[in-house]
């Protein structure tokens, strides 16, 4: 069998925030179930494969988000993929970029996005800052506690063809409506950035198991477990409920 | 006629009542500062800067007049390179070297130069270790002779949220300072202290041994992304989009050696080690000959700094016997990672405000390297770094206590830290 392939996009652009873990997460839960799996970084000015079955995008500053909103639309490959049925799983800025339109620098200046959501992102009040809780519903309407960090200046409002991914719990989310993130198919977005798949390995799990097509053996990990109560124990007592 | 090594500082110029008040609110420093070292927490020298700029809000630009002032910043190695040029510059002075007044404890914001310079009324030179914050305002109130850029990286982004606003700022003060403003000692191997740097009326360029350049991908100018292309069989940068390029340098970098402008090369026989301290020692020599001092002399100097502010300390705790580094950020952990060669050696992390509270960061260091050896995982935030190791193969175990981590130990052990378990360790050792 062919090794399911995971896609770091543009990650000396869009991976301030650590956002590579999220790879690395994903191709070592399929090793750990003996999946044969290969991570391929993209650098600006190479192609991207149209052979991934996961694709990613990180956060980054305003330059890097217009950056590679210009070289993915020139390259192609992202959207021929996701037509294809891979998954696409974008964090902070990476979730502004595959939006309608998001906003740069001091004056707002509005820049069109990849359209893969349908969101637009726009100055919000105060910049959103600090540890976020939220609830995400699985496929099979069971619900899993999403914890992360989010920094994020943009507040991002849905349009009608996409939904949310998660209700918050505690922190700001997409624009203090109670929401993060979105879907749309077979493209996901949240703003808690950097390694978030670490802290959520059922999520990580999803993404994979979109993009495979089938479920996936349960991986125990009493390790994971504590990180996690750790975290959930931590944002409860000292977050911002909303 | 241009200043030399003893050419004095200008004397300050200041009213009676602005005197009257400075001193006055040293003397209140001095007892705050005198408290809390009975109290046994501490130095004191914070409090006594908090103190001492609250009774005088412009206790910080009055204490600097009256120096001439060599200015170090950048996000790594700000301290080192402040030992190491402090002692290049002492040395170059040789009898008259008490005329220089230094923050040696890396107390780099407004109060701690504050009560560093408090501390010696008879200096009129100092050598300070400066908060990229802290830098425009040093360049307005200071008129620094000499400014050394280091480098600029990713760091602490739950409060810096932008790499490039310090830049833009360090541009406008420099550009605001014109034909008086500082000379510049810069790292020419990083894009954004090349920028940043752009507005300076002089700058003496440094080719450094840099290995992280995650956080230059794209012009700082124009967005565009950089290339590397590769001359003499070392990589320079070059902006395919405007005309930022990597400048050509004065001093250079070459393994353990720095080149000097005239060819020569010298070895700078340090006692702080890792190749990033070269780069350090090669901006601080060059800084130090700025200012006048000889090369040997400079080289002596350096050669007598140990443990900048702890770091590099060697120490025991109980019969343990530790190394104790400190990495604040990935590019800080790429270079201390190959110098903890221990097995186990022990990691701690924490996330208050002075480590920044995101460890999102954690995956941005190779910790793959340390396959093989065993980390002990301590501090606030172990567990996080435990998953960490765990994604990474690397065999590991969690103990949250500092001193438990340690143990008690028959072989030595090297132990890296982020800001707030590194002074902790400091504190237990007795080392501040």
């Amino acid at each position: 069998m062919k090794p399911v392939e995971i896609v770091l996009v543009y990650q000396s652009l869009l991976g301030i925030y650590g956002d590579r873990g999220n790879a690395m997460v994903l191709r070592q839960r399929l090793a750990w179930r003996g999946i044969d799996a290969t991570l391929t970084v993209v650098d600006p000015g190479d192609d991207v494969p149209s052979t991934g079955s996961v694709y990613l995008l990180g956060g980054g500053e305003d330059a890097a988000q217009i950056s590679a909103v210009k070289a993915l639309k020139a390259d192609g490959h992202l959207f021929r993929a996701i037509d294809a049925g891979a998954v696409l799983f974008a964090v902070c800025a990476g979730y502004q970029i595959v939006g309608e339109t998001f906003t740069v620098g001091e004056n707002d200046e509005v820049i069109e996005g990849l359209g893969l959501l349908d969101v637009t992102t726009r100055r919000g009040p105060e910049r959103a800052v600090g540890e976020v809780l939220s609830a995400w519903t699985r496929p099979d309407g069971t619900e899993s506690l999403v914890t992360g960090f989010e920094n994020h200046g943009g507040f991002t409002y849905l349009g009608v063809n996409a939904e949310p991914l998660a209700r918050v719990e505690i922190g700001v989310g997409n624009c203090g409506d109670g929401t993060d993130g979105a879907v749309q198919g077979n493209v996901l977005g949240i703003y808690p950035h950097g390694p978030i798949l670490a802290r959520n390995p059922e999520l990580a799990d999803h993404l994979l198991e979109r993009a495979l097509g089938h479920e996936l053996d349960p991986l125990p990990n009493p390790e994971l477990d504590e990180l996690r109560r750790q975290r959930i124990a931590a944002v409860r007592r000292t977050g911002l409920r909303r | 006629m241009p200043s030399t090594l003893s050419t004095p500082a200008e004397p300050a110029s200041l009213t009676r009542a602005e005197r009257l008040r400075l001193w006055t609110a040293i003397r209140v420093g001095d007892v705050a500062a005198l408290a809390s070292r009975l109290a046994g927490r501490g130095s004191g020298a914070s409090i006594r800067g908090q103190v001492l700029t609250r009774l005088d809000p412009n206790a910080f630009a009055d204490l600097l007049q009256g120096h001439r002032v060599l200015a170090v910043s950048g996000t790594n190695g700000k301290t080192t390179t402040t030992h190491l040029l402090a002692a290049a510059v002492r040395s170059g002075l040789g009898a008259d070297a008490r005329r220089l007044v230094t923050n040696a404890d890396g107390a780099n914001l407004h109060y701690g130069i504050a009560s560093a310079l408090s501390q010696q009324p008879r200096s009129d030179i100092a050598v300070l270790e400066t908060d990229e914050r802290v830098v425009s305002d040093m360049i307005a109130h200071a008129r620094p002779e000499l400014l050394v850029l280091l480098n600029f990286s990713r760091d602490q982004l739950d409060r810096h949220h932008e790499i490039k606003a310090l830049g833009r700022s360090w541009r406008a003060a420099l550009a605001a300072a014109g034909a008086v403003g500082p000379t510049i000692v810069a790292n020419a191997c990083d894009p954004l202290v090349v920028w940043s740097a752009g507005t300076a009326a002089k700058v003496v360029w440094v080719e450094t041994d840099t290995t992280w350049s995650a956080d230059g991908a794209l012009c700082p100018a124009c967005g565009t992304v950089l290339r590397r292309l590769p001359i003499d069989e070392r990589a320079r940068w070059d902006c395919p989009g405007c005309e930022l390029t990597q400048p050509e340098a004065s001093y250079r970098v070459d393994g353990e050696r720095i080149v000097l402008p005239n060819g020569r090369m010298v070895h700078p026989d340090l006692q702080v080690p890792g190749s990033f301290n070269v780069s350090n020692a090669a901006c601080a020599l060059a800084a130090a000959v700025e200012f006048g001092v000889p090369v040997p002399e400079a080289l002596a100097g350096m050669h007598t700094v140990t443990a900048p502010a702890g770091r590099f300390a060697t120490t025991h705790f109980g019969r343990t016997r530790a190394r104790l580094l400190l990495a604040k950020n990935p590019a800080g952990w790429a270079e201390a990672l190959p110098l903890a060669t221990s097995d186990p050696v022990i990691l701690a992390i924490d996330s208050v405000a002075a480590d920044g509270k995101d460890v999102s960061w954690l995956w941005d260091v190779e910790y793959e390297q340390l396959a093989g050896r065993r980390v002990v995982c301590t501090g606030p935030r172990a567990q996080d770094l435990a998953v960490r190791l765990s994604y990474a193969g690397v065999e590991h175990e969690v103990e949250p206590d500092l001193r438990a981590a340690l143990g008690e130990r028959d072989m030595p052990v090297d132990v890296i830290a982020t800001y707030t378990p590194f002074q902790r360790l400091l504190k237990m050792a007795g080392l501040r």
